[in-house]
């Protein structure tokens, strides 16, 4: 198995709006994959990306976040859960890439300002997932009460997040590997 | 449904690379000229991965005759 390069898995901030609880939560999770030995990880702000809105899909790509997705062998998406739902910028940014997608792994963040840390908009998310031929694992990151989760500098005020993010980011980093193995060695012919 | 080719080589690296997925691309335009497979209703989409490099580079199928 191919273990020289290191496992590259950026987190994509679903959000674009103003005073977004989720923001909190991509540092935290960005901040703990970076601590993991072999991987390789960006924060990726869809703020920062200024897709227009009157056309879609491959049509709009953006060169940047196309070479990011490219590279990456696992994605680490943070969304919130608006009205039971995912973020339109989101899926509109996801719909920008397709090939790219093809049999890496994806984790699921969900955050919400309610007790049930976003779990509908992971059941959202999961079918559009595998359309893109993102392969989903079976641990998921979910963030209740988001407004009170961290204090005003950012700083997480509940630990045992710590650990659970830890079983969500293990099972992703070894399904990025396998993924990886399958990508470059196992052939479908 | 799509055949095998001969495998492909990675620009980058110039080994074989790995077909390890066909993803059917139904967004494809007529005038595209592109082979429309009528199983599928769309493009099948080989994906091929460099097993040093670890990019990933596409190309149309063949449909079969």
């Amino acid at each position: 198995m191919s273990v020289e390069r290191p496992i590259f898995i950026p987190v994509i901030l679903g959000t674009t709006r103003k005073g977004r609880a989720s923001e909190n939560v991509a540092r935290f999770v960005h901040t703990e994959l970076r601590k993991r030995e072999g991987v390789e990880t960006l924060l990726v702000d869809i703020r920062e990306i200024n897709l227009p809105t009157d056309d879609a899909g491959e049509a709009i790509k953006d060169s940047g976040f196309s070479a990011t997705v490219s590279r990456a062998d696992g994605l680490l998406i943070v969304t919130p859960e608006y009205n039971h739902g995912y973020p339109g910028m989101l899926k509109h940014l996801l719909d920008t890439n397709l090939k790219e997608y093809i049999h890496k792994a994806v984790g699921i963040c969900a955050v919400s300002a309610g007790g049930f840390g976003g779990t509908r908009v992971i059941e959202n998310l999961l079918p559009v997932m595998r359309e893109l031929g993102l392969v989903t694992i079976f641990w998921d990151g979910n963030f209740s009460g988001a407004q009170k989760l961290f204090d005003k500098d950012g700083k997480l005020l509940d630990e045992s997040y710590v650990k659970r993010l830890d079983k969500f980011l293990k099972e992703l980093i070894w399904m990025s590997r396998v993924l990886r193995y399958g990508r470059e060695n196992v052939s479908l012919d | 449904m799509a055949t095998t080719r001969e495998k492909m080589i990675c620009p980058d690296c110039g080994v074989e690379m790995n077909h390890h997925a066909d993803k059917v691309d139904y967004s494809a335009e007529p005038e595209d000229g592109a082979p429309v497979d009528p199983a599928f209703g769309g493009i099948v989409e080989e994906a091929h991965t460099c097993p040093s490099c670890g990019r990933t580079h596409t190309r149309r199928a063949e449909a079969e005759a």
